[in-house]
């Protein structure tokens, strides 16, 4: 992508696309979702990956309270498996982010508890499996917090081993958080992303021995796009519109719910972002939530330190349809500052 | 014997390459299996185990044998002897017959901080009142025993035993418990005892023969010395040096004309050189033997032994003095019989004649570093060495104590020697014990005086433990600035690894054995001797020939451990023969023979410390070794013994390897072939076997990773978490590593790996990755990578006072309020830390406290005070830790000892270090996470990114072909591809191709998108698994800053380490940057005001310090200013006064007021 341009009303004409992005799914199933994000920028759709990645919230086991500990693995050791056990995520925007929620350091709004008593009186070895998680109490669905089992015998990860005569007792407190703060809770476990199947952007320079074209095999999604006019000349200025994604779910989510929550959690960002610029230009604090240095700055103050995400500028005019009223001009959108586009480092 | 689980038993099947047992066998490809097999009998720590089986079970009786009898002076009739000794199984020190169990096993040993020991119990017959009396198992004394010898417990122990006694069954043992601490018994390398070594003095030109005669009675050195073309002969006893024709006259029986054939046999240009030498006898007017002697005898220093008792008559005549130092002092290993000196004679003629040879052919002089002058000693033959020393002292003080009660005119009874025995025998225990406790071996007999020779079994990671076992300490002063030594000698090849060394001082001379490699052990000369002339027509014992038909062209001498013994005229057909027989197994496999040509001598070896490895026979170009043996052995029904008998295989020693032609690979045979290598990568080590790849790196980047392997942070062993160890890490999650090797699976590294597979991406990233350092996924670390668990030991000891005093556990400290103070949160009611308590820096885990009285009698009103000081163990590191284990028991002094072991577990974090298994090591510059990580088409998002000018300048190429070898392997599955080993690993082309297979680029290579922008990277990144391993340095345990604190108090500058919260010091180096930089001020803050600057009183008057403006000198405050001085400065100058140094100052202003 060319970055040389410093003007930003020819940045933002550039990058602009007049069409509103549109999603086309090709395959779907329990385990993955494969579609194709049109008519965008490519910082449009890396932000998507990085949002389906990191920011999305889910449910982990965040806190272990263990009350016996026979086994052979430190208290520790145990409590990071059980954190690392994806849980089902169904229905968690409605929990309450425990650090938001009025309870003191739990509650049945706020997380989900499960617990695990699992004593070995055979002769053999026993495996504690995530089956055995059990989850108690109220919970806002059935099947939030619910261990995600995957595998034919329905056992799920092994927590651990027990000897006979070893016990494991303990309560686990899951709470919703994002990959950002800890992978566990990232709902995703590998993100495809490839565009231009026929490098017609150059973007690659397909080194190659004897023949590029027998040792690049054609990916998948080449017969999704013409193939370059090899008589036309090359555009130099022609930017990525379409990109593949391929994700894979953790387990968590469903992999397409994994893409529309990320949008989701993208137009959020973005809705409070834009929220808190027309509040600073209104001159008052909008819900005097905020801290008042950020507040107070008003239209010059947030200038100074503040980084926008990426994308928004450029993005914007095309995507901000969902999110309704008058969100779409914003004073940001038109200083230079922020038009232009650049990812932060 | 029960059939042992020690592991190799997977590895006797042949899935390597994927084969099945109905697969054919071929022969170049499989042989490898031997090694295996080998291993199960002999290798490795074995070598240890064997010497002190041998030294337990034969060596023990020897000893005691040669000193069976003492008989009594005072009283004639008195006698006892020594008919037995025998070692016992390990046992508690407290035994008593009460208790139902006293075996104890290793493992409560190291708990319990005793020493894992056995008793030495003794027959002994002796006389009463006329009377024969015969008692049986008398203990003598406690021998400490070497883990998996055959006294053992865990000797022979299944899986499910060593279970049961908390041992780890991968444990190679071969050390010692004493005090509960492991100690190993490091091989020693010398130079061999009994062979004639010659050198030659480069800066005179001289010429040396010498010869150390080791026997039980002495050890000596003795020297033939060619000097201004005079030979003489040196010995330490001797005054000054006696020309060699006095010497051989004096051995007697011999003309002119014989000495001069004995020497120089029929070669006219020896016996030029040699015809001076009679002038010099000549010159001193020796001419007959008694002349000869008496010339000697003079010249015997004098004291002669010093144990001859003062009784024997008068002193005794040169002659005899002369006759005396002949037959038992010089070269005291050739043993006289009944006055007949001439097997000595040949033996120094021959040194004269190796003399004379080497005079002439500078070619001809040995070389100290050829392996197979070197002999390495063992646990086994230092112990021995050492309870001789013992065991000749008990007697003694045995002896002393029995004369004591001889010595009393009426006795109320008869002697009885039970009880002394056993309280005598006690100084042996604690000799041993002592002995391995420190590692100094003092033999008072023989002057030896060696530091160091034991060391702490170091259980940072089993391949520390691992090679630690094999490790060999040379006997080299480290200072001498001799190349030779330390050097890679050739005959090193297969026999010591070529990579494994430390770097720095002791480079070169810490060494390490091959895999293969196995130490002889004694064999018994008598019947090699009767095979010598039985084997072959045509071979005379040496005795019954003269000089000149011992030289004559054609004859050749064979020595018997480097002593002329017989004479034959077909060396080659009597070395053929005698092949033939060790082959049949008629003479011991460790025998070794060898032609030597220029010397016309054929030499054969039994003595012990010698170096060889096992070979595949090769006859008529064909090797022995057939596939269907290698089929009977994968049916087990052959071990490697069996091919030893067999005929197929046979030990080579390194002077024997220098007659063989030995072929690398069956392809290279030819018909001059005599051996087949087994296998070639048992050139390395066990430590250096886990390289993969080896062969295609630089060669010091595989000795780096040989020191780095020893420090990886993994598993230790399978009870690692019933052990207390002083400080143990451990690995959370350890894996096998993606591409392993033959020797990895042969010394289980696989089972207790130390490390962990990282998806590795090799380009450049976000700066922080310069110099080396890596970048790591932080979503890598959340999910356990590099994760590990760090272990203390703290520990304290109840003690017993004589006053009757004993320390004691004392209670939590409570606040008015009856809470608990804060530093005793972690207590519990009995005074020790709860086990799963978090503990912080400052709080208490084990409150001991101690009497104040602990000198007192306690006798009458010598009663100190009642009160307890309190000597708790708190925990003193900042970052916290949980309790993992209490434990209270009793040692052996019978005083409760309590230890308390902490847990940390720790993740890794910005400035921990992390190696391949090439030497590349690297610490942490950055966590990135994951969504600004690259990633490739298919999502796979690196572990770590590693700076691709590591590669250049480093060239371990071995590296990219894990990285290689590794991605083909997890994308075609295990294990088709998964061997890295040296000399026979995969060829890149079937990697690549497998890679292609599977729609990868042959070149280990792929598209990877920048994970910030989205957009692809210009160039196709190198990435797949290698195998990293954390290295035990890390952040938190180093990193360390002060402001203020502690000061030592004698210089009252701050203190220094980190442990004593010391300051950082401005060195002379940075003191020299900021002078010339002319920062004055800076240096006078940072020498001065920061550190030690004090204020001073000091007189102008008398130069002398005052005392709060007043000098005590001049007895007035008129003179006094005050100054600020570093207070080591002042310390200085009050010191030298207190030597009698006057020491005035003078001040002066350095901006005078102007007047």
């Amino acid at each position: 992508m060319d970055y040389g341009t410093t003007n930003p009303d020819e940045v933002i004409k550039h990058a602009r696309i007049d069409k509103t992005p549109t999603v086309k799914i090709s395959h779907s199933d329990a385990l993955r979702c494969k579609f194709e994000l049109k008519d965008t920028t490519m910082d449009f759709a890396n932000t998507l990956r990085r949002v389906m990645l990191a920011e999305i919230p889910t449910i982990a086991i965040d806190l272990v309270q263990i009350e016996e500990n026979s086994s052979v693995l430190a208290d520790e050791f145990i409590a990071h498996r059980l954190g690392l056990i994806p849980l089902n995520a169904e229905g968690v925007k409605k929990l309450k982010s425990s650090r938001e929620c009025d309870c003191d350091e739990y509650c049945d709004q706020c997380s989900v508890t499960l617990t695990l008593h699992a004593k070995c009186t055979g002769e053999e070895n026993m495996q504690v499996v995530a089956r055995d998680l059990v989850p108690a109490g109220d919970r806002l669905n059935d099947h939030i917090g619910t261990p995600v089992i995957t595998d034919a015998d329905g056992q799920g990860p092994l927590i651990l081993k027990l000897r006979p005569g070893q016990e494991i007792k303990l309560t686990c407190i899951a709470k919703k958080g994002i990959a950002k703060e800890h992978a566990k809770w990232a709902p995703s476990a590998a993100i495809g992303y490839e565009y231009d199947p026929h490098n017609k952007f150059h973007h690659l320079d397909m080194w190659y021995e004897e023949n590029p074209k027998k040792e690049w095999p054609p990916s998948d999604y080449a017969t999704w796009e013409d193939p370059p006019d090899e008589t036309q000349p090359f555009q130099f200025d022609a930017e990525p519109t379409t990109f593949y994604f391929n994700v894979e779910t953790a387990g968590p989510l469903a992999p397409d719910a994994i893409a529309t929550e990320a949008m989701e959690v993208m137009m959020m960002k973005l809705a409070g972002l834009v929220n808190e610029l027309t509040a600073g230009e209104g001159g008052s604090g909008a819900n005097g939530l905020e801290s008042p240095g950020f507040g107070g700055g008003g239209g010059d103050g947030w200038q100074d330190g503040y980084t926008t995400p990426s994308g928004f500028g450029a993005g914007g005019g095309g995507n901000q349809s969902s999110w309704g009223g008058g969100g779409g001009v914003t004073p940001y959108g038109t200083t230079p500052y922020g038009g232009s586009g650049a990812p932060s480092w | 014997m029960v059939a042992i689980d020690d592991g190799f038993e997977a590895l006797l099947e042949p899935f390597y390459n994927g084969k099945k047992l109905t697969d054919p066998i071929s022969t170049p490809e499989d042989k490898y299996q031997l090694l295996p097999a080998f291993l199960k009998v002999k290798g490795l720590v074995k070598q240890h185990i064997d010497s002190y089986n041998f030294f337990i079970n034969q060596e023990l009786k020897e000893i005691v044998k040669a000193n069976r009898l003492i008989k009594s002076d005072q009283e004639e009739n008195f006698w006892l002897e020594f008919t037995d000794i025998r070692v016992g199984t390990p046992s508690r020190n407290d035994f008593s017959d009460i208790k139902t169990r006293n075996d104890v096993t290793p493992m409560e040993c190291r708990l319990r901080d005793l020493t894992y020991a056995a008793p030495v119990v003794v027959d002994i017959t002796y006389s009463r009142d006329r009377k024969k009396i015969i008692r049986k198992d008398i203990q003598l004394c406690r021998i400490p025993v070497m883990l998996k010898s055959a006294k053992c417990y865990l000797n022979g122990a299944t899986n499910a035993q060593m279970e049961i006694m908390n041992e780890c069954p991968l444990d190679p043992g071969g050390y010692f418990i004493i005090g509960g601490t492991e100690k190993v018994i490091l091989i020693q390398e010398q130079l061999s005892k009994n062979r004639v070594i010659v050198e030659a003095d480069e800066k005179t030109g001289g010429v040396s023969a010498s010869v150390t005669s080791s026997t039980h009675e002495r050890k000596s050195k003795t020297y033939v010395v060619l000097k201004k073309e005079r030979i003489m002969l040196q010995h330490n006893v001797l005054v000054e040096a006696i020309p060699i024709v006095i010497v051989l006259k004096a051995l007697g029986g011999m003309s002119d004309y014989e000495i001069l054939k004995l020497v120089a046999g029929e070669n006219a240009r020896y016996q030029d050189d040699f015809l001076i030498n009679f002038e010099e006898a000549a010159k001193a007017g020796v001419h007959t033997q008694q002349q000869a002697l008496e010339f000697i005898g003079v010249r015997v220093k004098m004291g002669g032994p010093k144990n001859k008792p003062f009784s024997m008559s008068a002193r005794r005549s040169p002659v005899e003095e002369g006759l005396d130092a002949l037959a038992n002092i010089i070269i005291a290993h050739v043993t006289i019989q009944g006055l007949d000196f001439y097997p000595k004679a040949i033996y120094i003629a021959m040194m004269v004649r190796r003399v004379l040879m080497a005079a002439q052919n500078p070619k001809l002089v040995d070389d100290r570093d050829f392996v197979g002058n070197k002999r390495l000693e063992l646990a086994g033959q230092l112990l021995s060495l050492l309870f001789e020393d013992l065991f000749k002292m008990f007697v003694n003080s045995l002896k002393g104590n029995m004369e004591h009660f001889f010595k009393k005119p009426n006795r109320t009874s008869t002697y009885d020697p039970v009880g002394p025995i056993s309280s005598q025998g006690n100084y042996i225990t604690m000799g041993l014990n002592r002995a391995i406790q420190s590692g100094n071996w003092t033999v008072k007999r023989f002057n030896m005086n060696r530091a160091g020779v034991t060391h702490v079994l170091s259980r940072l990671s089993y391949i520390a433990a691992l090679g630690m076992m094999t490790r060999i300490s040379s006997q080299f002063e480290k200072t001498r600035k001799v190349s030779g030594p330390r050097a890679l000698q050739p005959s090193q090849w297969g026999m010591l690894c070529t990579s494994d060394t430390p770097e720095g001082e002791a480079c070169g001379l810490v060494k390490n054995l091959a895999l293969m490699t196995h130490i002889t052990t004694n064999v018994e000369e008598e019947p090699v001797k009767n095979w010598i002339f039985s084997v072959d027509a045509g071979v005379e014992p040496v005795r019954k020939f003269t000089g000149a038909e011992m030289h004559s062209p054609g004859s050749y001498i064979i020595h018997l451990n480097g002593t002329p013994y017989a004479l034959t005229r077909y060396p080659k057909r009597f070395a053929r023969k005698f092949r033939t027989m060790r082959r049949r197994g008629y003479i011991s496999p460790f025998v070794s023979i060898n032609l030597n040509e220029h010397f016309a001598a054929v030499h054969i070896a039994t003595d012990e410390g010698r170096i060889c490895r096992p070979y595949i026979i090769v006859k008529n170009g064909k090797s022995k070794l057939k596939a269907e043996h290698l089929k009977l052995l994968q049916l087990g029904k052959a071990g490697f013994d069996d091919f030893l008998t067999h005929g197929v295989v046979e030990y080579l020693d390194v002077n024997e390897e220098q007659d063989t032609l030995i072929a690398l690979y069956e392809k290279d045979i030819t018909l001059s072939t005599t051996h087949l290598e087994i296998e070639p990568f048992t050139i390395l080590g066990a430590v250096a076997g886990l390289i993969p790849f080896p062969h295609h790196n630089q060669s010091p980047r595989n000795t780096y990773q040989c020191a780095m392997g020893k420090q990886a942070v993994g598993a230790i062993a399978y009870n690692q978490f019933n052990r207390i160890d002083t400080l143990l890490y451990t690995l959370v999650y350890p894996q096998r590593p993606m591409v392993i090797t033959k020797t990895i699976q042969l010394v289980h590294y696989d089972k207790l790996p130390a490390g962990q597979n990282a998806t590795v991406a090799v380009m450049s990233y976000s700066g922080y990755d310069i110099e080396d350092a890596l970048v790591l996924n932080k979503a890598s670390c959340d999910r356990g990578f590099g994760r590990c668990q760090v272990f203390r030991k703290y520990t304290a000891e109840l003690q017993k006072y004589p006053n009757g005093r004993r320390d004691r556990m004392g209670g939590r400290d409570k606040l008015d309020d009856g809470q608990i103070i804060s530093k005793h949160a972690a207590l519990d009611d009995d005074g020790l830390a709860i086990v799963g308590y978090r503990v912080q820096s400052g709080e208490t885990m084990i409150k001991k406290e101690t009497p104040l009285d602990q000198a007192s009698t306690g006798i009458g009103t010598d009663r100190g005070p009642d009160e307890f000081r309190d000597v708790s163990v708190n925990y003193r590191i900042s970052d916290p830790a949980y309790i993992d284990k209490v434990l209270i028991t009793n040692n052996e002094k019978d005083s409760a000892i309590v230890k308390v072991q902490t847990r940390q577990t720790r993740r890794p974090e910005l400035g921990d270090k992390f190696s391949s298994r090439h030497g590349q090591k690297g610490v942490v510059g950055i966590i990135v996470d994951q969504e600004d990580l690259p990633f490739s088409d298919m999502g796979v998002v690196p572990d770590i990114i590693m700076n691709p000018h590591g590669f250049p300048s480093r060239m371990t190429v071995g590296k990219l072909f894990e990285c290689l070898t590794g991605k083909a392997s997890i994308i075609h599955g295990r294990p088709e591809y998964g061997f890295g080993d040296a000399f026979r690993s995969h060829p890149a082309e079937s990697m690549g191709q497998a890679l292609i297979d599977h729609g990868f680029s042959w070149q280990g290579k792929d598209y990877f998108t920048s994970g910030i922008t989205g957009e692809p990277h210009l160039a196709y990144i190198y990435n797949g698994p290698i195998y990293y391993q954390r290295l035990k340095h890390m952040v938190q345990d180093k990193m360390h800053s002060r402001s203020r604190g502690p000061r030592a108090i004698l210089t009252r500058q701050p203190t220094e380490g980190r442990s004593r919260d010391g300051g950082l010091r401005l060195g002379e180096m940075e003191r020299d940057c900021l002078i010339a930089y002319g920062a004055s001020q800076l240096l006078l803050e940072r020498l001065m005001i920061s550190s030690d600057g004090t204020e001073v009183d000091i007189c102008q008057q008398c130069g002398l310090f005052g005392y709060k403006g007043y000098c005590q000198t001049c007895k007035s405050t008129s003179q006094v200013t005050q100054m600020t001085m570093p207070y080591a400065a002042k310390l200085l100058v009050q010191e030298l006064i207190s030597m009698n140094v006057g020491v005035r100052l003078q001040l002066e202003d350095e901006f005078p007021h102007p007047k």
